[in-house]
């Protein structure tokens, strides 16, 4: 090939090849700006329309479909109770538990000490006991650990928390304080379950139990150390009521030297720790 | 019980009912606010004028927005209210006639005292006028910081209940 004719052929090539790509640039080009302005122009025509069915729409499901999925929703935790009361609970359970733990603190931390300091003198004379009676210390300890004992000993004013009565061998803390918290929490844990006419019966702190027996102008509480079985409240029970049928005739009258007395004699045969 | 005495500080939250309480118990101040959650409870013993002891058990319960949505409960039984109001917040003065009409009406047999805390921090005249003209008592305006006016309060419910016997 001479070098002209070379040349026409890369001229004819490049430059066929630079309009076939301007060709398909063009149509691109083309295509691109009908779709845009087609859409345009169809998003102008149909854009309110469906703007209005939207607004229609939202305007409408409160109506039409809120009653439905009210009435879904209410069917749902109407047969889910269980769920809810369970998913509720421990909430519920452990503001109280909290509310009781604090209110009390005060209580038990007096125990507390009692319990500590009593400990060594009944360790040493449990130790004692198991040298001359050859009964396995750890043994008299579990018998010791497990008899429930009258410890204290309140009758109070239900509403006012006045304390009318209490028996009791400790004097470290006050004792109207106390009845005055006790019905607090009492009313607190009361409130707290609105079904109505549900009375607090008994209130379990680590080593302690407080039982709680209504009567009708004033309620005994009684401070119980030990294991709190089934037959040492009913006992307790028992117990209570017959000395209520004493007190409660004349409960308004008497004066808080006289029902000290009253309890005095009531729970001595019974084994109220002496301090 | 003769001789021991119910009394109950009311009032909204802040106002001062549990630093009355302690300048009463201890003569003490705390700047600090720690707000009060459910009741705490003491006791202090006064002597009457016809030298007989009174021994005022003290329920402090945590501030409320009104009177009429607090636990009926803890309300019952009571001798004595002192209904506690913030000088410088006239929200927890501005119902005292609807507070006032409410304990009335529902505890009409208990003392209720009204007074005015904080007056370290506010004059109390405009607030005197402004009550004059709604015809409302109070009994007076105190500082638990200062402690003006505090022992004053309890004893005068002291002595008013005692007195009741
Ligand atoms: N300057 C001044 N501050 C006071 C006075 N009394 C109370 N305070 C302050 O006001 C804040 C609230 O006081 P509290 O005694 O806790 O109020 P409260 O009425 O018991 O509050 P709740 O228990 O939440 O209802 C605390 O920061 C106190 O230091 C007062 O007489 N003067
Ligand atoms: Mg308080």
């Amino acid at each position: 090939m001479v070098k002209e004719d070379k040349l026409q052929l890369l001229r004819d090539i490049l430059l066929i090849d630079d309009r076939e790509v301007a060709q398909a640039i063009n149509r691109r080009i083309e295509t691109i700006t009908d779709t845009i302005e087609r859409r345009e122009k169809l998003s102008e025509k149909v854009d309110p329309i469906i703007e209005e069915r939207l607004k229609l729409f939202v305007e409408e499901i409160p109506l039409s479909l809120g009653p439905v999925i009210t009435d879904t929703l209410k069917k749902q935790i109407a047969e889910s109770k269980d769920q809810v009361v369970e998913a509720l609970y421990p909430i519920m359970g452990k503001m109280i538990k909290r509310y009781i733990q604090s209110e009390i603190e005060l209580l038990s931390e007096n125990m507390n000490r009692k319990v500590n300091d009593t400990f060594s003198v009944v360790a040493v004379k449990r130790k004692f006991r198991a040298l001359f009676t050859g009964v396995k210390e750890s043994d008299l300890m579990l018998s010791e650990l497990d008899a429930p004992n009258v410890n204290e000993v309140f009758v109070i004013q239900k509403g006012s928390g006045i304390l009318l009565g209490n028996l009791s061998h400790t004097a470290t803390v006050d004792k109207d304080m106390i009845s005055g918290m006790l019905t607090a929490i009492k009313s607190f844990v009361e409130d707290a379950f609105e079904g109505g006419g549900q009375d607090l019966e008994a209130i379990n702190y680590e080593l302690y139990s407080i039982h709680i027996q209504n009567f009708h102008t004033y309620y005994i509480a009684v401070v119980i150390s030990g294991t709190y079985t089934k037959s040492f409240e009913n006992k307790l029970e028992n117990r209570l009521l017959k000395l209520s049928k004493s007190l409660s005739p004349r409960i308004s009258t008497l004066t808080k030297e006289a029902i000290d007395g009253v309890l005095i004699e009531f729970f001595k045969k019974w084994r109220v720790q002496k301090k | 019980m003769e001789g021991t005495k119910k009394i109950v500080l009311l009032g909204q939250f802040g106002v001062g009912k549990t630093s009355l309480l302690r300048r009463f118990m201890t003569n003490v101040f705390e700047v600090d606010y720690k707000t009060t959650l459910g009741v705490q409870i003491k006791k202090k013993e006064i002597t009457l004028p016809s030298g007989k002891k009174l021994s005022m058990i003290i329920w402090d319960l945590e501030g409320f927005s009104s009177v009429s949505n607090t636990r009926t409960s803890y309300l019952i039984g009571s001798d004595g209210f002192i209904y506690v109001f913030d000088l410088t917040r006239p929200v927890t003065y501005f119902n005292l006639r609807e507070e006032i009409d409410y304990i009335e009406k529902n505890y009409p047999n208990v003392c209720l005292k009204i007074i005015g805390n904080k007056n370290d921090l506010k004059d109390s005249s405009s607030i005197e006028e402004y009550l004059a003209n709604k015809n409302l008592k109070v009994h007076g305006f105190c500082s638990a910081k200062t402690g003006e006016g505090v022992e004053e309060i309890f004893r005068h419910i002291a002595f008013k209940i005692g007195s009741n016997e």
